[in-house]
């Protein structure tokens, strides 16, 4: 393509001829010119400036076949026609002098010159024409003889210049239009470029597009135990993968632009909740129940709700729906996508999993209650008291089985924290109550570890909505903790105080500490600090697990400060009631 | 013990609870007779005998403590029963359910014999 544009440019370039083809008419004329002289009688007047003439004709002819074999042509070719002039002024010299038959051979060379690119070529060539039309009077010595002669060195210059002039501008449009063309030829070439790479990127698009496709198809049917379903605003299935056919018995032929989502929904579920949300506005007013459906994902939150499925047969499926958005280029949702998971068997698990927490918790209290019965009837027996020994072992028979029994209640609080199922019995309560009472009645373990109790409360009371049990359980907890971690002569200082949002119970002692890489494990069940096993203090795991429960049920916070060896200070946060 | 005394059935599927809620109910002075190990026995028995406290497990073999509750309220010849529940469930719903069945009085175990016998009297002294 590009070396047949170039080809096309050769061609038309005014400039291309080499020096030899232009020089070949000039020469061509001489050479008859010479011939005539020769064969016509009396046309030779001065046989030595022919010769002359010639001689310097074939100077010039050797010099263009120098220039043409140079290949760029520069404006030292312009020698060439120069000489031309030259050999003619002296040909004519010597075929007549000012009345040569041969003046007109001048034009070739003229023609040459004024072809040149630039004005001043056109002045150029009126003075050499000039100047070699004066030839002859330079050769004879003398100046012109009359008006006449003066004329003919003055007035031919002038034809020839004229001559020139057309013909130089003649080129000089020529040129232009050839500089047009090409450069038409160029964005021609360059636009015909772009085009191509344009339909290669267009297929190279193209085939990117359609492997999306194709990927995004084979996830959507690789997904075959969830059920992914689209739909666009107001709910009509556009998408129904191999997952949601298995999950609700129906082909996608028969729900993709013919059901809505809605259809494989309880109603009731969606009035409820519908209800719940106080009826969302929505994109679909006129249908609730979907509104409700997609309220979170509307307001651009993402979401996890359980529902229930029906099938076309009736039947039903319990699911965890996952709703998204799905938008458009600009942003703007254009439908849902909802992406369902089979819980059956993970509520069946959870099920199972109280019962069996509940028939352990029960199985195990019933052995501890006859445990604890019988030693109360003993203790209690009137009729022949224990010795005091006697009295000291029952004493830690009772007090491991209350032990017991804590660990029990602990784990069976634990199971119903984990399984979400977690009441709380919500009253005003008076925080500095529920601390004194927690201090109060870790006074005897305290004196007995030689850990002094020490109560910071404000004076005013703190009054919040809580379950009163449960946070004197957590306060029980770090108390108790902090007493076990603390070594004999040390202290636990428990203080209540308050900021503008929350009321703060913090409980400090000066015990072992707990290592700085530990305390993100803190609130994992059955986690044990590594100061707890080297100091054999007893303990399961679960206190912390089961006070941060509580804490965070109330919507408060947790926070532990601790220094390996120093102390440990745990806040508990709970929110006060908002002043309105 | 004497005719005027308050009669007490017992059911409880343990053996050992069973003995300690009869020794609390003689340390009380009441008069125990019938002591069962299930729902079922316990019916018949509170049909045979027409006691004046029937204390009930809560999770027994047969009929729960719960359903014989209910049972026992919706039975006109047994008005005026007393009923305590017994149960070694943890949380506060367990007793809303012991009440709404009709108990009247909710234990959860581990229970003091000491202090269940006290209640026990103090309960029954007002019948006197």
């Amino acid at each position: 393509m590009r070396r047949f544009s170039l080809s096309i440019m050769r061609r038309l370039s005014v400039d291309t001829p080499s020096t030899a083809l232009k020089q070949l008419p000039t020469v061509i004329a001489f050479v008859i010119a010479v011939l005539l002289a020769f064969l016509l009688p009396d046309m030779i007047t001065r046989p030595i400036a022919v010769f002359r003439g010639s001689v310097v004709m074939v100077v010039a002819t050797a010099l263009s076949l120098f220039f043409a074999g140079r290949g760029r042509v520069t404006a030292w070719a312009l020698l060439v026609p120069g000489l031309d002039l030259f050999a003619i002024a002296l040909l004519r010299t010597g075929t007549g002098g000012t009345t040569s038959l041969f003046s007109a051979l001048i034009i070739l060379p003229v023609l040459w010159v004024a072809a040149e690119k630039g004005r001043r070529w056109v002045v150029v060539t009126a003075v050499g024409t000039s100047l070699a039309l004066m030839v002859p009077y330079v050769v004879d010595w003398r100046w012109p003889a009359d008006i006449a002669e003066w004329l003919r060195g003055v007035f031919s210059p002038f034809v020839f210049g004229v001559a020139a002039a057309i013909i130089n501008e003649l080129s000089r449009q020529a040129r232009q239009q050839l500089v047009s063309i090409q450069r038409l030829a160029r964005d021609r070439e360059v636009r015909l470029k772009e085009t191509l790479s344009l339909a290669d990127q267009l297929k190279e698009n193209e085939q990117r597009l359609n492997a999306a496709d194709r990927f995004t198809r084979s996830v959507l049917d690789a997904v075959t135990e969830q059920s992914v379903i689209g739909t666009d605003l107001t709910g009509l299935i556009d998408v129904w993968n191999p997952g949601a056919a298995v999950m609700l018995g129906l082909p996608a032929t028969e729900t993709q632009g013919k059901r809505h989502i809605y259809d494989f929904h309880l109603d009731e579920e969606l009035e409820n909740r519908s209800r719940e949300l106080n009826y969302p506005p929505g994109a679909t007013v006129l249908n609730p129940g979907f509104s409700a459906l997609v309220e979170s994902a509307r307001l651009g939150r993402a979401e996890v709700r359980d529902w229930t499925y029906v099938r076309t047969d009736g039947s039903s499926v319990s699911v965890a729906v996952a709703v998204t958005p799905r938008v458009d280029e600009d942003d703007a949702t254009v439908g849902y996508i909802f992406v369902a998971t089979d819980v059956t068997q993970a509520l069946e698990v959870a099920r199972l999993k109280d019962e069996f927490v509940g028939l352990i918790s029960h199985e195990l209290r019933t052995p501890l209650s006859s445990i604890l019965g019988y030693l109360e009837l003993l203790r209690d027996d009137d009729e022949s008291p224990l010795s005091e020994e006697q009295l000291q072992y029952l004493n830690v028979a009772e007090r491991n089985a209350h032990r017991l029994l804590r660990l029990v209640g602990d784990l069976l609080f634990t199971a119903q924290v984990t399984s979400g199922k977690f009441p709380l019995d919500i009253s005003q309560v008076v925080l500095n109550e529920v601390v004194a009472a927690a201090v109060q009645s870790a006074g005897p373990v305290g004196s007995a570890a030689g850990v002094e109790l020490i109560l910071h409360l404000p004076e005013d009371s703190i009054v919040v909505r809580a379950d009163a049990v449960r946070l004197g359980q957590a306060c029980d907890n770090l108390i108790s903790n902090a007493i076990k971690f603390t070594p004999r002569d040390g202290t636990v200082t428990v203080s209540l105080g308050s900021t503008d949002t929350d009321a703060v119970i913090t409980v400090l002692d000066t015990g072992m500490g707990i290592a700085a890489s530990e305390l993100d494990q803190l609130y994992a069940r059955f986690f044990r600090a590594s100061t707890a096993t080297r100091n054999a203090v007893p303990g399961v795991g679960l206190g912390l697990t089961i006070t941060k429960a509580i804490v965070i049920a109330h919507d408060g916070e947790l926070d532990v400060d601790s220094e390996e060896g120093v102390g440990t200070a745990f806040s508990m946060s709970i929110p006060l009631p908002r002043r309105s | 013990m004497s005719a005027g005394a308050v009669r007490v059935v017992i059911a409880d599927d343990d053996a050992d609870i069973r003995a300690l809620v009869s020794i609390a109910v003689g340390k009380a002075g009441l008069d125990l007779v019938a002591a069962v190990a299930d729902g079922d026995q316990a019916w018949l028995a509170l049909q045979e005998h027409h006691p004046d406290l029937a204390v009930l497990d809560v999770s027994m073999p047969g009929m729960t403590g719960l359903e014989l509750c209910r049972l026992i309220r919706a039975d006109a010849a047994l008005a005026g029963l007393h009923i305590v529940l017994l149960s070694a469930a943890v949380d506060d719903q367990a007793r809303a359910a012991g009440f709404e069945a009709g108990a009247d009085e909710f234990f959860l175990k581990p229970f003091s014999p000491r202090e269940f016998a006290a209640w026990l009297s103090d309960f029954m002294v007002p019948e006197k």
